[in-house]
């Protein structure tokens, strides 16, 4: 007997409690990461991590190196949150990070402009679903035109973010006073502090010490902000289906925008979220303009990660970081989506892109791999 | 729409295209009563213009309903997604709309002038179309509780209402009566015999694979 049509097999699939559970634990792990990457790159001793860091002191070079970093690890939220636990253990200064930190917000578009290559057979579906994906790239690349030389001329956004951090932390945060502690930072540091005394009992010296700390600090960033991602899909696919089908039926608008910045919140992934929106915009049932606003408050939403690792951060600088890249993504919002001609300028730019590459598929190979790829590393090389 | 995120139970959105399924099922079995009440002449076919339309059109809405929830399944799940089932639902949906459309094309032979209040027939055709409004609330259970069994035996008591629905339509062309007697009779056959056929696609996803859906009466040897 063949299996009939509507034979829906009830999926082996863990009850959503224990998903949850598992959730709260890997995010423990997540910041006991960046307290390990942290600890690791201080026991290099300060001069290894000022040569470290030396090589993209230029702001230009910092930006670039953030969107390869990305586009490596195809996630910006492990990329900012090493950078929260760098700036946090005083290793990488604030100034440099800020570019950084901008950086990686471009190099997160590179996972939706990737899904919507996918449709690169079909003509009309293509040249949606391609422009669906780079009007966030838009964004960012313009966001950031005019967002960091502003901010190198004024440091109007990390100054905001000081602001803010003495605001949440008190007043001495950046003042140069002891750390403060808390039971969450105290829990954090316990398992740290457990491998660092059983690395020095060992007699390991402090560059296989450091090394080894900060092997097991990105690992375990990227293993449980890979998982929390996993599992918190699985938990709220249902819930996002029913909201975007809502959407579908309402139409885009404000509404639309904290619905993306709470589902980037929920999986902890803007690119799930943005990745979700290229099918629907290929298919045609949710035009440009109503995934745009979508898109924007994806970017917000996955600066919650950034701020999630400043818990664990040493120093406020941390959440000042943390702080700078919500700062930033807010900028860009408040520019580009309230005026509709201000509005119009990445969709316009992303539909101008994707009509060129609908014509030659040369332009997607070369953007993306241009953008992505060559820009970042040309620029490395000859900024360093 | 955020708060669709934190309220309910967060189930799958299939269960809300089966939910919506069962809804253009129910608003067609209305249209059908809606359209024979027309052509029986318990209603004027103009008092129940609008409400037919709306009918219509409401069947039409779900099915784009159904379609954007699709995209929307399968780019949320990506590779984990059912394609088969969503391929089917693409189907049935299809099937329902159908039955919508023929059910107005019926209230259409009504508005044209068509009356069988009166005809010899009259009888015969008003038991044919109840039983065939019956069929389209046990083709809903039969899809919601996919009872193969019920399947099977709706499938085959379809077969051989299209085989008779279509002897009748045929008789039509060496009829005697007036054109507009034999056109208006061979068209509601036609019709009751698509609504038929069109109802036994959407059952037969039941105990069918999504290859074979729309070709059960290809496949006479399977149906044992």
């Amino acid at each position: 007997m063949d299996t009939p049509a509507l034979n829906v097999e009830e999926g082996r699939s863990l009850p959503k409690w224990i998903r949850i559970v598992a959730v709260v634990g890997l995010l423990y792990l997540f910041l006991v990461g960046v307290k390990s990457l942290e600890s690791g790159i201080k026991a290099f001793g300060a001069d290894a991590s000022e040569r470290l860091f030396s090589n993209i002191s230029n702001p230009v070079a910092g930006l670039f190196a953030g969107v390869l970093a990305t586009v490596l690890v195809q996630s910006s939220s492990v990329t900012t949150s090493t950078i929260v636990g760098l700036v946090g253990g005083g290793v990488l200064p604030l100034s440099s990070a800020v570019p950084m930190i901008m950086g990686a917000n471009i190099g997160t578009t590179v996972t939706n402009t990737l899904v919507s290559v996918g449709h690169i057979r079909q003509g009309q579906e293509f040249k949606r679903a391609f422009a669906g994906a780079t009007v966030h790239d838009f964004f960012n690349l313009l966001t950031v035109a005019i967002a960091l030389p502003l901010e190198l001329a004024t440091g109007f956004l990390s100054k905001s973010a000081a602001a803010l951090t003495e605001v949440f932390r008190g007043q001495d945060a950046l003042s140069g006073a002891a750390p403060s502690s808390s039971p969450i930072k105290e829990a954090v540091g316990y398992p740290v502090d457990v491998i660092k005394d059983a690395l020095e009992g060992a007699g390991m010296g402090t560059g296989v010490e450091g090394t080894l700390l900060l092997v097991v600090g990105i690992g375990l960033i990227f293993v449980a902000l890979a998982m929390i991602t996993r599992n918190m899909k699985m938990v709220m696919a249902g819930r996002i289906e029913q909201s975007l089908n809502t959407m579908l039926d309402k139409g885009a608008g404000i509404g639309a925008m904290v619905l993306g910045m709470a589902i980037t919140v929920a999986v902890q992934s803007s690119s799930i979220t943005t990745s979700i929106l290229i099918p629907m915009v290929g298919a045609g049932i949710l035009t440009l303009k109503n995934a745009f606003p979508v898109t924007l408050g994806a970017n917000v939403g996955t600066t919650i990660t950034a701020l999630l690792a400043s818990v664990a951060a040493e120093s406020p600088e941390g959440l000042t970081i943390a702080l700078v890249h919500t700062l930033f993504n807010l900028f860009g919002i408040l520019v580009f989506y309230p005026l509709p001609a201000m509005r119009n300028i990445p969709i316009r730019l992303a539909v101008g892109l994707a009509e060129l590459a609908q014509k030659n598929k040369g332009w997607v190979l070369g953007y993306v791999v241009g953008l992505f790829v060559v820009l970042p590393l040309a620029t490395i090389a000859v900024l360093r | 729409m955020v708060f669709e995120l934190f309220k309910g139970r967060g189930d799958s959105q299939v269960d809300a295209i089966e939910e919506q399924i069962g809804e253009m099922l129910a608003t067609t079995h209305e249209t059908l009563l809606m359209a024979t009440d027309a052509l029986f002449r318990r209603v004027p076919p103009d008092d129940i213009a609008k409400p037919i339309r709306k009918a219509d059109k409401s069947v039409n809405k779900v099915e784009r309903s159904i379609r954007r929830a699709l995209v929307v399944h399968s780019g949320v799940h990506g590779a984990q997604a059912d394609a088969p089932l969503l391929f089917t639902y693409m189907s049935i949906s299809k099937d329902i709309e159908r039955i919508g459309d023929i059910t107005k094309d019926m209230w259409d032979l009504a508005d044209a002038g068509v009356d069988l209040s009166m005809v010899p027939e009259k009888d015969v055709i008003e038991q044919s179309v109840a039983k065939l409004a019956d069929s389209i609330v046990e083709a809903a259970r039969i899809f919601a509780e996919r009872d193969a069994e019920g399947a099977a035996s709706f499938l085959n008591a379809g077969d051989e209402e299209r085989d008779r629905y279509e002897a009748l339509m045929l008789e039509q062309v060496d009829s005697t009566a007036d054109a507009r007697t034999a056109v208006s009779r061979a068209l509601l056959y036609r019709y009751v015999n698509r609504i038929i056929a069109h109802l036994m696609n959407v059952v037969t996803a039941v105990v069918m694979p999504l290859d074979r859906l729309d070709y059960w009466d290809e496949d006479k040897m399977d149906r044992t």
